[in-house]
């Protein structure tokens, strides 16, 4: 008889974003509806379009930021532990690229993994807004295939002027400063802080706060950056990590959707019921509140998608002006709504069509 | 893994919609030249296109790109509103996967050691995971002596 297939744990988490710092902090801000966005002070922003995004008041660099996630979320460890478990990294790169030639993205994971006591850095991913959400798909996929213990995911991105510049000159942020997910009238997104870590390991280690129950990653194969508007990719990547999760579904609780409230909400809402067919599953997208986090962005809303479903309330989307009708789903709005399972997704998408779905069953 | 077709390029003709730099240039010639060993033109067939995923790996993303928008923003200067859509590596990898239907995870990836090996790993666990049977690895790198490196392996 064949073993049983390993399962793979969440058994720390952490985050920071504009909604504060701490874990069950971005809960209650996400709970309480009230979006993190403001006027940036951090850099100069005259002459831009958009002129919002939502970014934490006293935010150190990246680098102690994600030092400090991953400090908490490796909480329970000891030094020994920490010193045997490596480090996924998702991140847009060296923060002074483009400024000095000496900076090397290789040598900020090192030095990171170095500061927060880990072996090292297994893999750095650079893949966009799919950054920390693949990162969490491949270490379950090693932790089930048995070919990997215990490592950390960390991910972060700290709102800058060189991609708020560029989302600024590709008319990506919302004019009217306000992120509206899946909302008529929306206009464009908002960036955000997000700067988070997860501990993953194998189940029967210690105690686990949810399970990565499935996973899928996809491409669109449709654009150089629009979203397939038949969801194709994603709805394959839904449902190849409802099959890994093993449940039908309806047994989906929660979605904790990539919607920013660009124009592509409307191929994820049709990704979404593609995928979950006559199930109506609660909808509600978190970037709503702490904005658009970038390489930060995916394992941020893992986290929240964690958190929402072990508490057992699911946040509201905020923003919502009224019904597009492209956006059929069965959104949360104007308040939380009560968990109904332990099953939740998050989604994300990204640029050049990389599609992301990661299942979570709270314990 | 087998090698079912590699391809080196030191130069690339400009690469429509994509603007100021060589990365994705390189990368769209390597993939091309790599996957038109393998399928012809595209788009590769379906169901082999449909399994087939990308995985990019670059030390330093697009150099070139991220140097000029940090000098313009530093210095004041407007920002062409192409470079939004090439300001990720997933950009061009996006092109790639759309001229030739393939429909596998797009992922990229800074190498923390030698990056064919890297790229070459992370193609095995795709493979190994069940979400792709072909990975074209791309290897791409603008300093010193630019190229990049297609291959792709089952």
């Amino acid at each position: 008889m064949s073993e049983p297939p390993l399962r793979a744990g969440i058994t720390g988490l952490a985050a920071v974003s504009a909604l504060g710092r701490g874990a069950q902090t971005q809960l209650a801000g996400a709970l309480a509806g009230a979006a993190a966005f403001g006027p940036v002070r951090r850099f100069d922003v005259g002459g831009r379009r958009t002129t919002i995004a939502a970014t934490l008041p006293d935010a150190s660099t990246l680098a102690d930021e994600l030092t400090g996630v991953i400090d908490e979320a490796c909480t329970g460890l000891t030094r020994a532990q920490r010193a045997e478990t490596p480090l996924l990294l998702g991140i847009h790169g060296h923060p002074e690229a483009g400024r000095s030639e000496t900076a090397t993205t290789a040598g900020f994971a090192r030095d990171l993994a170095a500061r927060a006591g880990l072996a090292g850095v297994a893999r750095i991913y650079t893949c966009a807004c799919v950054s920390g959400s693949t990162a969490v798909a491949d270490a379950a996929a090693a932790i089930r295939a048995g070919r990997s213990g215990r490592v950390v995911v960390a991910a972060g991105y700290l709102v800058e002027p060189d991609q708020f510049a560029l989302f600024d000159a590709g008319r990506a942020l919302a004019k009217d400063g306000v992120a509206r997910p899946f909302s008529t009238g929306r206009s464009g997104l908002l960036l955000g802080d997000a700067v988070s870590a997860v501990v993953l390991e194998p189940f029967a280690t210690r105690e686990v706060l949810a399970e990565v129950a499935g996973w899928g990653r996809a491409g669109d194969a449709h654009h150089v950056v629009k979203p397939d508007p038949e969801g194709r990719g994603l709805a394959r990547a839904i449902g190849d990590a409802l099959v890994r999760g093993g449940i039908e579904p309806g047994a989906v609780g929660y979605v904790n959707a990539n919607a920013s409230g660009a124009d592509g909400d409307a191929a994820e809402a049709v990704a979404l019921r593609k995928a979950l067919g006559t199930a109506r599953v609660p909808v509600s997208s978190t970037k709503s509140v702490h904005g658009h986090g970038l390489e930060g962005s995916g394992l941020l809303e893992l986290v929240m998608t964690v958190l929402a479903v072990a508490a057992g309330k699911l946040p509201a989307t905020a923003g919502h002006l009224g019904a597009d009708p492209a956006c059929d789903l069965d959104l949360i709005l104007d308040a939380p709504r009560k968990a109904t399972g332990p099953y939740a997704l998050s989604v994300n998408a990204a640029f050049g069509g990389a599609d992301t779905a990661v299942l979570v069953k709270a314990s | 893994m087998n090698e079912l077709a590699t391809a080196t390029v030191r130069d690339a003709a400009p690469l429509p919609g994509f603007v100021m730099s060589s990365f994705s240039p390189l990368v769209a010639a390597a993939a091309d030249e790599c996957l038109t060993a393998r399928h012809g033109s595209p788009p590769a067939a379906g169901e082999v296109g449909e399994r087939t995923a990308i995985v990019l790996v670059s030390a330093t993303g697009d150099a070139a790109m991220a140097t000029h928008v940090a000098h313009a923003v530093d210095d004041g200067a407007r920002i062409g509103p192409l470079l939004f859509f090439q300001a990720v590596p997933n950009s061009v990898a996006g092109h790639v996967a759309a001229r030739w239907g393939l429909r596998g995870p797009v992922v990229c990836l800074c190498p923390t050691g030698d990056p064919k090996a890297d790229g070459l790993a992370h193609a095995r666990l795709l493979i190994d995971d069940g979400d792709a049977d072909e990975v074209l690895v791309v290897l791409v790198e603008q300093a010193g002596a630019e190229y990049a490196q297609a291959v792709l392996v089952s």
